[in-house]
C-alpha cells in the first residue's frame, strides 16, 4: 500500500483523476497479453515530461519502483507489476507534436497509438513502417520498449530502425535527449539504439522522433496455398535465395487459417495446409515483373497461387493475418506465444523443428510466422486451468527455444524478454555477455527502480 | 455466481490480446484500462472467480459501458463484451437492485405509460419555464435540456387507431416507442406520412407500452418481461391483422426482434409466440426499401447535402446500413456525404449520457466534429435518442446542421 502522503503528492503532480489506488483500477493494470498477472501499489498517468520527472523524484525519495506501461498488449510480461511497484501508464500522453514531411520525421508522445499515427500520416501520404499485429491498440512507446516488428520488417526493418531520437527521463530524474532530427549521425554512444528494446529498464521515454516514409505508389498482394506447412517454408527459402525482397512474407498454417477464417470470412481455403501472404511495393511499373518472378518460384511447389484483385480482398487478408493471435481462443482458451527467430536459410528446418516439438510433447501448435525474417510465432494452445497440461506447455516452450538456438537463432525476434523469456536468456548469451547486460543496467539504474526483474536479474 | 456462471466460458475465452481497445470509445477517450472492454471483462471474471467483491468502482466500470457492441465485432475470438457486461448488470441487479435511486426511478417511469406521459408534460410545461429562468443552465451534463423537445400531447392521443388509404397494399402495425410518442411526435407523423404515401394502411394501437429495453439494459428483466409480454400480446392478439410491426427506432426494433427471444428463453411455453412476433418486426428504412418507394412522388427543389449517422442498434444490432442511405439518395437534389466513423456511437447510449456525462460528452464532441468535416446541411439517422443527442451536441458546438430522422427527410419531399 502506498502511504497517504505519497498518494496525495502523486495527485498533486498529475491530478486527482490520474492516480489509481482502488482495487478495481489496480486489477486492470495487473495483466498484459500474457497469462501472467500482478498487482501494483498504484497507477499514475502523467501527461507531460515534467510530471514524469516529478514522479520519478518522488518515487526515489520513497524508494518505490516504477513499471512503465503503454497499452499492455505485449507478449513478454514486460508490463506486469511483479515486484512492489507503481505502474506509470503513458496512455494519456497522446500528442502528435509534429509531422515534418520535408525531413521525414514525426515527433510524438509515447502514448500515441501506432494506428492513430498511421491515420494522421496517411493524410499527408506518409506512413510509419513498423506495424506489429497489435498496431491498432499498441502505443509507440510500447513498440519501442519491445522493439516491435511486424509484417513489413522483411523489407523495412524493425522499430529500432525508425527511431531517430528520444527524450528520456533517467532513473535519477534527469532528462536527456538522444539523437534527434538528423539521420545517421549520433556522435558518441548510440544511446537511442540501447534504449529502444530495453523494455523500460533503463529510462522512461517521454518524446520520440520517428522516421517516416512516403507511402509506396503501388503494391501487390499475393497468396500462395500449400498442402503442407513444410512446402510453404521451401518457397520462403527459394524466394530469399533468388535475391527478392518482398515487403512481407507471412506464413499461417491450417489451424490459424481456420481460426482467423471463423472471424473474418476472408475466403482462405480451410483445407489448405498453409498459406503464404506475399506483398511487394514500389513503383507501378515494377509490380508486374516482381509478381511474375514470385509466381514462378511459388508455383513450383504451391498448389495454388493468386494475386488479390481488390482493395477489399487485400484488407480481408490482412485482417486475417493480424487477428491470428487473438483468434486462437476459439480452439483453446489459453496460448503460449513463442517468438523464436532463425537465419532465413534455416527457416525450413525451424518449421520441421516446431512440428517435431508438437509431436514429441503431444501439444497443439498453430504456426504463424514472419517467414521472410525467419521469425516464427508457434502458438501452443491449452487450458491454463489444467495444471498438468500447463507444465507440458512450458516444457515444449523450452524445447522450442533450444531448437532455435541450435539453428543459430534467437529466443526472441520482436516480443522482448520481459518475464516470460528471462529464464532462457543465459542459454543464448555467455556469462560474460550477461554480465555486460547487468553492468549497463546498473550504470543507468543503480538502485534497480525501473521495471525491476525484467530481462535480467541483478 | 449464477448469471456469471452461464457466461464463464466466454469470460475465459478473452485472452487479453487488447484488440478491443480500438473498438471501445470509453477507453479511447479516457486512456483508462478499467474503461476498456478487456478491463471490464477481466473485472467481471474476477467477480465470477470470487476474487473481487462488487463495489462502487466495479459498478462504474460496468455501468459506463455504452453497449455499442463494436467490441463484439472486433474481437477475433468472438467474445461479445457487450453481452458480458449485460450479464454483469443482471448479476448486480440480483445482488443489490438498481442503484442509485434516480436510475431506478427513471427506469420505472419509462416502463409505465402514465408516469412517463406525466413526466414529459411536467417537464415540457413547468419544467422548461423554470429552466429558462436559470442562467447558465443550458446544458445539464452535456444534454441540451432547454431545447429538448416535448410533444404538447402524446402522439398516440393525436391520431386515430387506424389510418386508412385509398388502395391499401399493406397493413402496417406501428410501434411508436416512447421518444416518438412524447418527444419527437413530428417524426412519428412523418413515418405515418411516408407509409400512407406508399399505400400502407397504418394501425396504431393506443395501448402500447415501452419495449422494455432500458430496463433490460440495467438487468431488470422482470419489468422488461412485463412490458415485452404486453407488447407481444397487444400486437399479436388484439391487432393481428397487421402484417408487420414497424418501428422507426433502431433500438426498439433490436429489442423487439432479437432481445425478446433472449428474454423469454426460459419460458418454453411462451417462446413460440415470441418467435412469431419477432418475425413480424421491421425497421422503417428496411421495410420501405423492401416494399419499394415510388421515387416519382418525391419532390425537392433545394439542394441539400446530407450525411447519415448509423445508430448502434441499427448497424450492429440489425445490420441495416444500406437502406437508409438508399432512401436518402432517392430524394431529388440530395447530395450524400459519408462521415468518418459514421457507424460509431454518438454518446447517447441510453442513460449513460446522464450518469457518465464526461466521457459521453467527449464522444459526442468527436461525432459533431466528424459531422462538421462533411460540410453537410443535414444529418439523418434512424433513432430518436441519437437525434436528440446529436442535435444537442451540434448546438453546443455552435454548428448549424439540422438533425432529422430518415422518415422526416422523406416526408418533407412529399407534396401534401
Amino acid at each position: 500500500m502506498l502511504s497517504q502522503a505519497v498518494v496525495k503528492r502523486l495527485k498533486e503532480i498529475v491530478g486527482e483523476r490520474n492516480v489509481v489506488t482502488d482495487k478495481v483500477g489496480l486489477l486492470t493494470y495487473g495483466y498484459d497479453g500474457t497469462l501472467l498477472s500482478g498487482e501494483a501499489l498504484g497507477v499514475v498517468s502523467p501527461q507531460t515530461t515534467e510530471q514524469v520527472v516529478e514522479i520519478v523524484k518522488l518515487m526515489n525519495e520513497h524508494d518505490i519502483k516504477l513499471v512503465p506501461r503503454g497499452a499492455g498488449t505485449n507478449e513478454s510480461g514486460g508490463t506486469i507489476p511483479s515486484e512492489k511497484s507503481v505502474v506509470i501508464s503513458f496512455t494519456k500522453m497522446t500528442k502528435i507534436h509534429e509531422i515534418d514531411t520535408e525531413n521525414f520525421v514525426a515527433v510524438v508522445e509515447p502514448g500515441v497509438i501506432n494506428f492513430d499515427l498511421q491515420v494522421e500520416l496517411a493524410k499527408k501520404n506518409f506512413y510509419f513502417p513498423p506495424d506489429p499485429s497489435s498496431f491498432k491498440a499498441s502505443t509507440i512507446g510500447g513498440n519501442l520498449g519491445e522493439c516491435s516488428g511486424g509484417p513489413k520488417c522483411f523489407k523495412y526493418g524493425v522499430t529500432r530502425d525508425y527511431m531517430l531520437g528520444l527524450e528520456v527521463v533517467l532513473p535519477n530524474g534527469k532528462v536527456i535527449q538522444t539523437g534527434g532530427r538528423n539521420f545517421q549521425s549520433e556522435p558518441g554512444y548510440d544511446l537511442t539504439r540501447i534504449i529502444v528494446g530495453s523494455e523500460g529498464i533503463l529510462g522512461l521515454v517521454t518524446k520520440v522522433f520517428v522516421r517516416i516514409l512516403p507511402i509506396p505508389r503501388a503494391k501487390k498482394t499475393m497468396l500462395a496455398l500449400y498442402d503442407k506447412v513444410e512446402d510453404a517454408s521451401q518457397t520462403v527459402a527459394d524466394i530469399v535465395a533468388a535475391g527478392i525482397i518482398p515487403t512481407t512474407l507471412e506464413l499461417m498454417d491450417n489451424l490459424l487459417i481456420n481460426t482467423t477464417e471463423d472471424f473474418t470470412h476472408a475466403g482462405l481455403p480451410r483445407d489448405a495446409g498453409a498459406v503464404l501472404i506475399i506483398e511487394v511495393d514500389g513503383y507501378p511499373e515494377d509490380m508486374d515483373g516482381q509478381v511474375k518472378t514470385i509466381g514462378e518460384i511459388a508455383s513450383k511447389i504451391a498448389k495454388e497461387f493468386k494475386v488479390a484483385q481488390t482493395a477489399v480482398e487485400v484488407d480481408q487478408i490482412w485482417t486475417s493475418r493480424r487477428s491470428a493471435f487473438g483468434s486462437v481462443a476459439r480452439v483453446r482458451p489459453s496460448y503460449g506465444v513463442n517468438d523464436i527467430t532463425v537465419p532465413r536459410s534455416n527457416f525450413p528446418k525451424a518449421i520441421e523443428g516446431v512440428l517435431k516439438v508438437a509431436k514429441d510433447f503431444g501439444v497443439t501448435i498453430g504456426v504463424v510466422a514472419h517467414a521472410g525474417d525467419g521469425n516464427l510465432h508457434p502458438l501452443i494452445l491449452f487450458d491454463q486451468r489444467n495444471k498438468e497440461e500447463t507444465e507440458t506447455v512450458h516444457a515444449a516452450e523450452q524445447a522450442l527455444c533450444m531448437m532455435a538456438l541450435d539453428l543459430d537463432g534467437t529466443i526472441s525476434g520482436e516480443h522482448g524478454i520481459g518475464l516470460v523469456k528471462k529464464k532462457y536468456l543465459d542459454k543464448e548469451f555467455t556469462p560474460a555477455a550477461m554480465e555486460a547486460f547487468r553492468k549497463i543496467k546498473r550504470s543507468f539504474d543503480p538502485s534497480n527502480r525501473f521495471n525491476p526483474g525484467k530481462i535480467i536479474d541483478l | 455466481m449464477g448469471v456469471l456462471a452461464d457466461v464463464y466460458e466466454m469470460l475465459n475465452t478473452c485472452n487479453k490480446c487488447g484488440g478491443c481497445h480500438t473498438a471501445c470509445k470509453t477507453y479511447k477517450l479516457t486512456g483508462s484500462e478499467e474503461m476498456s472492454t478487456r478491463g471490464r471483462i477481466q473485472l467481471i471474471k474476477a467477480v465470477a472467480d470470487g476474487k473481487l467483491e462488487p463495489n462502487q468502482e466495479y459498478e462504474d466500470a460496468i455501468m459506463s459501458c455504452l453497449l455499442c457492441g463494436e467490441c463484439a465485432v472486433t474481437c477475433p475470438n468472438g467474445v461479445h463484451g457487450n453481452e458480458l457486461v449485460m450479464a454483469a448488470r443482471r448479476d448486480l441487479k440480483l445482488r443489490k437492485g438498481i442503484k442509485p435511486f434516480v436510475k431506478s426511478f427513471a427506469l420505472n417511469t419509462l416502463a409505465s405509460p402514465k408516469r412517463l406521459g406525466m413526466g414529459f408534460r411536467l417537464f415540457g410545461g413547468m419544467g422548461k419555464s423554470v429552466l429558462n429562468k436559470i442562467d447558465g443552465l443550458d446544458y445539464f451534463r452535456g444534454i441540451d435540456i432547454r431545447n429538448f423537445p416535448t410533444a404538447k400531447k402524446p402522439f398516440l392521443e393525436q391520431v386515430p387507431q387506424k389510418i386508412t388509404v385509398q388502395h391499401p397494399k399493406h397493413k402496417v402495425g406501428f410501434y411508436v416507442g416512447c421518444f416518438l410518442n412524447h418527444s419527437l411526435d413530428q417524426t412519428a407523423h412523418s413515418v405515418v406520412k411516408v407509409l400512407t404515401k406508399n399505400d400502407c394502411e397504418v394501425i396504431i394501437p393506443k395501448d402500447q407500452v415501452c419495449c422494455g429495453l432500458p430496463q433490460y439494459c440495467y438487468g431488470d428483466f422482470e419489468t422488461a418481461k412485463r412490458n415485452a409480454r404486453k407488447t407481444i400480446d397487444t400486437f399479436l392478439d388484439k391487432y393481428s391483422d397487421a402484417e408487420v410491426v414497424l418501428s422507426a427506432c433502431g433500438s426498439c426494433v433490436a429489442m423487439l426482434r432479437h432481445d425478446y427471444l433472449k428474454l423469454f428463453a426460459d419460458e418454453p411455453s411462451y417462446l413460440p409466440k415470441v418467435k412469431s412476433f419477432c418475425e413480424k418486426v421491421v425497421e422503417f428504412s428496411e421495410y420501405m426499401a423492401k416494399i419499394g418507394v415510388d421515387q416519382s412522388k418525391l419532390h425537392n427543389s433545394t439542394p441539400l447535402t446530407v450525411t447519415y449517422h448509423d445508430p448502434c442498434h441499427m448497424v450492429r444490432g440489425l445490420k441495416v446500413t444500406t437502406q437508409p442511405r438508399q432512401l436518402l439518395q432517392m430524394v431529388p437534389r440530395v447530395e450524400y456525404k459519408e462521415m468518418f466513423e459514421a457507424n460509431r456511437c454518438c454518446g447517447a447510449a441510453g442513460l449513460i449520457q446522464a450518469f457518465y456525462h464526461e466521457v459521453s460528452t467527449d464522444i459526442t464532441d468527436q461525432k459533431t466534429q466528424n459531422i462538421k468535416d462533411t460540410n453537410a446541411d443535414l444529418v439523418a439517422t434512424s433513432c430518436p435518442a441519437c437525434m436528440l443527442r446529436l442535435q444537442g451536441g451540434i448546438n453546443k458546438a455552435g454548428q448549424k446542421q439540422k438533425v432529422m430522422h430518415v422518415a422526416d427527410v422523406m416526408a418533407n419531399a412529399y407534396e401534401d
